[in-house]
């Protein structure tokens, strides 16, 4: 029996795209069977930063209004053969699918995949409600910044009131440096705040915008966000994982190390 | 069947519901009479005729018809048939010389296609601006694209598979011609310039060409 993830933030542009993507392919790499619903209807993401937009015909909304069944509409990973994708609609709304028909859905899907990653749109509405419906456990994605941190705290609220039961922080973007001068919170302020476990903590690293823009995502690479990703998939299947030290690549030889690298 | 003929009617025509069993001869007799009957009803109405629940032969057919214009001033226009096979006919020859018409036909849109925005088109469709990606064009026949391509296009959408779609410059998502599909390369190709290439369908696979001399003659609209 699969668990349903949804991974929300309610401010838009913290990385809840880019999170999903990661974490969704880390728990491929961990030989999960995975899953990963784009339900931000009307805006879609997640194919683009999957680099599987040319491969879709059908989508969400034909799969809830019965225009194709869902094995039509799932599409297989160029990299990983046991993660799939099921693309939103670009040319509807978020009204073209209802709260309970996203419940079933996810209880169909739960049957063949270990785990269901629902991409959430930003925001409280319409999207929100379809996106957590049939949700077993959240992921709440922020930034180290007040506004972002406010709209987590609102949207924790909101699970809490749908009767999520497990609920976990993702801090993501943080720069070290700006912490240690004190022009940013660290992720245990970001925490203290909310109140809730944390389940991972990703640096903001350029390496990000590059593999989102060839749509391949760098989770397990080097790269100090890869390897934040891959440690969420793992504390995701239950595995205790220590911190990574974000400052690692901060040192003098390291630094020089990827200069030379570089030439 | 008590009653073996039965006349139903609208403000268009009327159906003429006849018993299958009862001999033609006999048939004629009650047909004769029920229209005589309600020749006044008729007048000099103008109506197409359809016949239903008995096998006609055309022979029969022409007698009824007769019959009818014996006993009423009805004026008979056409007789429509009811028979799947002859429509099945008609349909294809309809759509055939249809689908020609939507590949030889066309329309205009100025301006571009953005995310999310669909164009559909029951002719051949020219669109002068660029089409962005997440936008998508249906044709039933044609689609040329006076800008760069960048989005999802399916022509021949009823099945022609004679469509084609053309463009200044050729980078789609996803091309589809008829009931085939084609996708962009995961890899993106570094585009040495632009040039007007045309997509065509030929034995099941999409080729993109540029579009010179050959290619065009190659074209049957």
């Amino acid at each position: 029996m699969g668990e349903v993830i949804v991974v929300t933030s309610g401010k838009g542009g913290v990385g809840k795209t880019t999170s999903t993507a990661n974490i969704g392919t880390g728990l491929a790499k961990l030989d999960k069977k995975v899953v990963l619903i784009d339900t931000d209807i009307g805006l879609r993401n997640l194919d683009v930063v999957m680099g599987l937009e040319n491969r879709i015909v059908y989508n969400l909304v034909d799969v809830i209004e019965g225009n194709c069944r869902i094995k039509q509409a799932l599409i297989k990973d160029k990299r990983y053969p046991n993660l799939y994708l099921l693309p939103s609609a670009q040319t509807r709304d978020k009204t073209s699918v209802t709260p309970e028909q996203m419940k079933k859905l996810a209880d169909e899907l739960r049957e063949e995949f270990d785990y269901i990653l629902m991409d959430c749109p930003a925001g409280i509405e319409q999207g929100f409600k379809n996106a957590i419906a049939g949700a077993d456990r959240a992921l709440v994605v922020s930034t180290p910044e007040v506004s972002a941190v406010r709209d987590a705290d609102r949207i924790i609220g909101l699970l809490e009131a749908s009767e999520i039961k497990q609920t976990h922080l993702i801090v993501n973007r943080l720069r070290s440096d700006m912490v240690k001068r004190g022009d940013m919170m660290s992720s245990d302020d970001v925490v203290e705040i909310l109140a809730v476990d944390l389940i991972g903590v990703v640096p903001d690293d350029e390496n990000i915008v590059i593999s989102t823009n060839q749509g391949e995502p760098l989770v397990g690479s080097d790269t100090l966000a890869g390897q934040a990703y891959m440690n969420i998939s793992r504390r995701i299947i239950g595995e205790e994982v220590p911190y990574l030290d974000l400052n690692g690549k901060q040192g003098l030889f390291s630094k020089l190390a990827s200069l030379l690298k570089k030439n | 069947m008590n009653n073996p003929v039965i006349i139903k009617g609208n403000k268009y025509g009327i159906v003429v519901v006849l018993d299958d069993l009862m001999k033609f001869d006999e048939l004629k007799e009650k047909i004769a009479e029920k229209f005589r009957d309600s020749s006044k009803f008729f007048s000099k109405a103008q109506m197409a005729v359809s016949f239903e629940g008995r096998k006609l032969s055309n022979e029969e057919q022409r007698e009824i018809l007769d019959i009818i214009a014996e006993e009423t001033e009805l004026h008979v226009v056409c007789v429509i048939e009811d028979d799947p096979q002859k429509e099945a006919v008609f349909k294809k020859a309809l759509d055939e010389k249809l689908m020609e018409l939507s590949n030889a036909t066309g329309q205009f849109y100025k301006g571009n296609l953005r995310s999310g925005q669909v164009l559909e088109s029951e002719t051949s469709i020219i669109v002068i601006g660029d089409v962005n990606p997440g936008a998508r064009i249906v044709s039933k026949g044609n689609i040329i694209v006076l800008g760069s391509l960048k989005g999802t296009v399916f022509a021949g959408a009823t099945g022609n598979t004679n469509s084609f779609v053309v463009s200044l410059d050729m980078n789609p998502v996803q091309i589809r011609i008829a009931d085939t599909i084609a996708r962009s390369p995961d890899k993106p190709i570094k585009e040495e310039k632009k040039e007007t290439k045309i997509a065509f369908l030929e034995d099941g696979n999409i080729y993109i060409e540029t579009l010179n001399k050959e290619v065009l003659n190659d074209i049957n609209l």
